[in-house]
């Protein structure tokens, strides 16, 4: 078999579980569906979905209003990795600095994103700070964490190693060793962080926006469009899906054997 | 006048080099010494002694990684102060970059010496074909089996052309077979470019084939307990009569100090005999 049609085989066999899951949800819903025969304003038949989903594509909304989550996810994400990961790069190699802002970040921590959005609204009103804000700290921990963690892993015999070889100072051993040794497990905080994000910002959706897929489902309940809430939700999953598979990906290309 | 084949360095001097770690708990483990040795340029020293002696600590404190609680080190005429890319490591666990591919592993020490660019990958080029794997300069660290992965860390040590070499076991984690094979690469890459190599293994036969000098340990706090000198051309045969001498030598008195070290490990010091 030629090296190609091996890989495709392989895709065929990670991609199909994921197929029959799909089938399975779909054929279960329509089987409650026709036993319990729902208000549509309830529980839509998978085929009204279908058609709400066609609708909404059909009329721009649902790309506009997509677009407008990523867009806020994705400037968060950077915003907050673009601290997160410089300040987990040095509280991981100094034990003194980690000492000093460990408390606050424990203290911090277990306050749920969703919980800042009520002070988010008080600060910046409705406006895109606000939503940007909220995700900002959802994603903030784990990228935090994970670099840490990352830079207190790395094996010390690499650092030796480094040091043999002419990393003779700090910065020199940090830049060559210590970062690209961590780099991985910072990945994988990009990956937690963008998961946390993605739930933080239909959730600040769902209170504060005029658009965004959280503001989608929020609005298709208002006017008990029900078929409307499930194509957001189906939406919100499959793009939350596709970023979490695209890091892994990363992950992986990064993930060197340790 | 100076023998051009030994002309790469000094001599190494161990002078009175003791090493006691503090643990956390505030106990002090005398883990070395005091031990006073001289290495000559271009020698092949290897340490054999029982587990737990001292010997990583030692090689750990040539290369500059700590300092010794007394005595000193001098490489080149000078203290030892810290790392540096004139006593170069190969590691038990390979220790390679997984980050970069296996000629720029090899590259990473050159790069610290700032050789420009194409300098710098032809030198390495070269001491990848000096351990067979010029073949696979571009490939990553994952796809390499473990004797390849030394056979990198060996051309990556010796490219920064250091005047010493530190080895911490480094065929202990291979098979039989392939550590044959790199004993005697490495044998004969020393022999072109004529290093000190410090190399330390649990592996009698290994020393016996590799060195110029033997050094047995005691049990911890690891000193020199004898030493012998061996000077028979090689390559050789281990199971040669005169080399079957020195190794038992070695067997009878490492069967004394590895008695030594389980009496160590089995006796209640008083402190624990009271916790009982
Ligand atoms: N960082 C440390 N803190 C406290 N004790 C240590 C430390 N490192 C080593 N030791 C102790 O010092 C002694 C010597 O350790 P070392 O690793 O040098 O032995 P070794 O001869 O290399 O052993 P092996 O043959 O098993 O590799 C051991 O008893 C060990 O427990
Ligand atoms: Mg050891």
């Amino acid at each position: 078999m030629s090296k190609a049609a091996a890989s495709q085989l392989g895709r065929a066999r990670a991609v199909l579980p994921f197929i029959i899951a799909a089938v399975v949800i779909v054929v279960v819903w329509q089987i409650v569906v026709t036993l319990t025969q729902p208000d549509p304003s309830v529980l839509p038949p998978p085929i009204a979905v279908l058609k709400s989903f066609g609708r909404l594509l059909g009329n721009g909304q649902l790309i506009v209003d997509a677009a407008y989550s990523l867009a806020r996810v994705f400037s968060a994400w950077l915003l907050s990795a673009a601290i997160a990961i410089p300040l987990g790069l040095l509280m991981g190699s100094s034990e003194s600095l980690d000492r000093l802002i460990n408390p606050f970040v424990e203290l911090f921590r277990p306050i749920s994103p969703l919980a800042w959005i009520p002070m988010a609204i008080l600060w910046f009103g409705i406006g895109e700070i606000g939503k940007v804000f909220v995700v900002a700290i959802g994603v903030f921990f784990p990228v935090l964490l994970n670099t840490i963690e990352g830079v207190k892993n790395v094996d010390p015999t690499l650092l030796n190693a480094g040091r043999v070889f002419g990393c003779n100072t700090r910065v020199a051993l940090f830049r060559r060793v210590v970062v690209p040794a961590s780099l991985p497990a910072v990945v994988v905080g990009l990956r937690i962080g963008f998961g946390t994000g993605w739930a933080a910002i239909i959730a600040a959706e769902l209170v504060a926006a005029q658009n965004g897929l959280g503001f989608l489902i929020a609005n298709g309940m208002d006017i008990l469009r029900a078929d409307d809430v499930v194509v957001g939700m189906i939406v919100i999953g499959l793009l939350g899906f596709l970023f979490d598979v695209f890091f892994r990906y990363l992950q992986r290309r990064l993930g060197h054997a340790r | 006048m100076t023998d051009p084949a030994h002309s790469s360095g000094k001599p190494l001097k161990i002078v009175g080099v003791a090493k006691t770690y503090q643990t956390r708990s505030g106990a002090t483990v005398p883990a070395l010494g005091p031990i006073s040795a001289d290495v000559a340029a271009g020698e092949f020293l290897t340490i054999v002694g029982p587990s737990g002696c001292g010997k990583t600590t030692l090689l750990h404190l040539l290369a500059g990684f700590m300092s010794p609680s007394d005595g000193k080190i001098i490489a080149n005429g000078i203290p030892i102060s810290g790392p540096s890319l004139d006593r170069s490591m190969v590691f038990q666990s390979y220790a390679l970059f997984p980050w970069l591919s296996v000629v720029q592993n090899v590259e990473f020490g050159l790069r610290s010496k700032r050789l420009p660019r194409l300098r710098r990958r032809q030198i390495a080029l070269d001491y990848l074909r000096l351990v067979g794997l010029q073949d696979f300069a571009e490939r990553s660290i994952d796809e390499l089996s473990g004797g390849m992965k030394q056979r990198v860390a060996i051309a990556r040590a010796f490219a920064v052309e250091p005047s010493i070499l530190l080895m911490d076991e480094p065929f202990g984690a291979l098979d039989a077979l392939t550590r044959r094979t790199l004993q005697h690469e490495l044998l004969r890459i020393w022999q072109e470019r004529q290093r000190m190599v410090v190399f330390i293994t649990h592996s009698v036969t290994e020393a016996l084939f590799l060195a110029d000098r033997i050094i047995l340990m005691s049990a911890r706090p690891g000193r020199i307990k004898a030493e012998w000198r061996v000077s028979i051309p090689r390559p050789r045969d281990v199971t040669s009569s005169e080399l079957v001498v020195i190794e038992r030598q070695i067997y009878a008195l490492l069967d004394e100090e590895l008695a030594q070290t389980f009496v160590q490990d089995t006796t209640p010091t008083p402190a624990e005999g009271r916790q009982r």
